[in-house]
């Protein structure tokens, strides 16, 4: 017997709704994955507005439903379970989603969970490249998150081995290419010229990677700081800026710190499957050179792709198709978002 | 009168003599460029408050509340790099937190913020070519008499 999951995300600028059928032997299979993104209306704003992320989100809800199932080709009485992000995020944004979610698990009387974010950024592996090996790494990298995870079990066991102590990867992407006059979202300007500059051109270093710095903890403010006084010491001296040589120096040392220490974390405990996802999981001299030293440590690395790392509903439906699975209790219907849920939850009870 | 700290510790000092005379309803603006050590120094506002939770970059959450400690008030983290132009009210960032109960400390929110209160301490950093950090207070409000005291505590 198969059962249908819906999973609906909201816990930033995209309203995602994702369907996805899982089967008796406990694979996963993608049926739908519709997102809408209110970034053109921040756009307008000239930044971010929390609620204007909120209201967005409660327009895009319910077109964004009805399109998922009817790319699924399925009626809503086919669902079997809705999963929700339930955190981490923008409070207002959660409290959209989760509010969906219980109203559609009421209205079709079926369990509801409140689910990790995090932890879905994990699980949509699943849809491309088939389950999970357990133990296995997680390498997460986007916008709001730098986090390596050691993942004993998807529906439950998840452990935080190391974070950022001050800037998100995706985050000193976005400031350097402000420095560099390069557009928002900075990791794909900066990517693009990076393939035109010299990575070994400026020796930027490397944050966190002294023999006192914590072993798995990243830190990208001490580069951002390198690259400003970099480029304003070029400005000072009256030259003109090489952006693709800055871009793929900055580049070479986030991509250098991120992969040393994922694959050094994976070697020293054993496991042999590293997964990077996340937004910047798109960058190419990152994944490229996760490659090589996967490769090289002999180590297997699963990068999803891009549609499936950058945020949205099918993940949510993947962690919550693992989750039906392995038979977790459901969440209340009282359920409420934490904008600060820790990876450790990955369904609230 | 300007203030030098010539190491990213002596800015987490800083931030802790100025984290401990902070209480409700208090707003601090931390000003200056990317890299100049606003987010050293909240973390230092952090421990001098004795809040709990990791102070990291708030730019794409937005905000972060960090619970109170044992006889403080909360704190709560703001960045205003990516916010539209018009921060009205802090009610606007929809935090799950009263803000009147809280010290709040916003980063890149001169010329944002300080219509939230006429009380509000600037705080002014600069980062010098040989990578020392230069900061400057400037107290409005009630804060020209309480501005001597973060002195006071640096001891």
């Amino acid at each position: 017997m198969s059962r249908i999951i819906m999973g609906i995300e909201s816990s930033c600028d995209e309203t995602g709704v994702g369907l996805v059928r899982l089967a008796a032997n406990g694979t996963v299979e993608l049926l739908a994955d519709e997102v809408a993104s209110s970034v053109d209306q921040h756009a307008r704003f000239g930044g971010v507005v929390p609620e204007v992320a909120s209201r967005a989100h409660l327009e895009a809800m319910v077109p964004t439903v009805r399109r998922a199932f009817a790319t699924a080709g399925l009626s809503m009485s086919a669902v079997d379970a809705v999963a929700v992000t339930a955190g981490p995020g923008l409070a207002g944004a959660l409290l959209v989603g989760v509010s969906a979610a219980k109203a559609y698990a009421a209205a079709l009387d079926v369990p509801l969970y409140g689910v990790n974010h995090l932890a879905g950024h994990i699980a949509v592996d699943t849809l491309q490249h088939g389950p999970l090996p357990e133990p296995c790494l997680a390498l997460l990298v986007s916008g709001g998150h730098t986090q390596l995870l050691r993942v004993d079990d998807i529906a439950g066991k998840i452990t935080e081995i190391g974070s950022t102590v001050d800037d998100a990867a995706g985050e000193a992407y976005d400031k350097v290419a402000r420095l560099l006059d390069l557009p928002y979202p900075g990791g794909p300007p900066i990517d693009k010229a990076a393939r035109e500059g010299d990575p070994n051109a400026i020796a930027f270093p490397r944050g966190m990677t002294g023999p006192r710095d914590a072993k798995f903890d990243f830190s990208f403010s001490g580069l951002k700081t390198a690259v400003a006084r970099w480029v304003e010491a070029a400005q000072a001296r009256g030259e003109e800026v090489p952006v693709p040589d800055v871009a793929a120096s900055f580049q070479e040392a986030v991509a250098d710190v991120l992969t040393a220490k994922a694959v050094r974390a994976a070697t020293e405990s054993g496991i042999g499957t590293l997964v990077i996802s996340g937004g910047v999981a798109a960058n190419s001299r990152l994944s490229g050179l996760a490659a090589d030293r996967c490769a090289e440590a002999g180590i297997e690395l699963r990068v999803p792709r891009p549609r499936l790392c950058t945020d949205n509903g099918a993940m949510i439906a993947a962690l919550g198709a693992h989750v039906v699975a392995a038979g977790c209790a459901p969440s209340p219907l009282h359920l409420s978002a934490n904008p600060a849920l820790p990876v450790s939850t990955v369904t609230v009870s | 009168m300007s203030i030098e700290l010539p190491t990213a510790d002596e800015t987490v000092r800083f931030g802790q003599s100025l984290g401990r005379v902070l209480r409700a309803g208090d707003l601090v603006l931390l000003a200056g460029p990317l890299g100049a050590g606003k987010t050293t120094m909240t973390r230092g506002i952090a421990e001098g408050m004795g809040v709990s939770g990791r102070v990291s970059s708030p730019t794409f959450v937005l905000a972060r509340v960090h619970p109170a400690g044992p006889d403080g008030v909360p704190l709560v983290h703001v960045d205003a790099y990516r916010l539209g132009g018009d921060l009205g009210q802090l009610d606007d960032l929809d935090l799950d937190t009263e803000l009147e109960d809280a010290a709040v400390v916003v980063e890149w929110g001169e010329g944002v913020a300080e219509r939230l209160s006429a009380d509000h301490l600037v705080v002014r950093m600069d980062r010098r070519p040989d990578d020392v950090r230069v900061v400057d207070l400037e107290p409005h409000g009630t804060w020209t008499e309480r501005a001597p005291l973060v002195s006071d505590q640096r001891g």
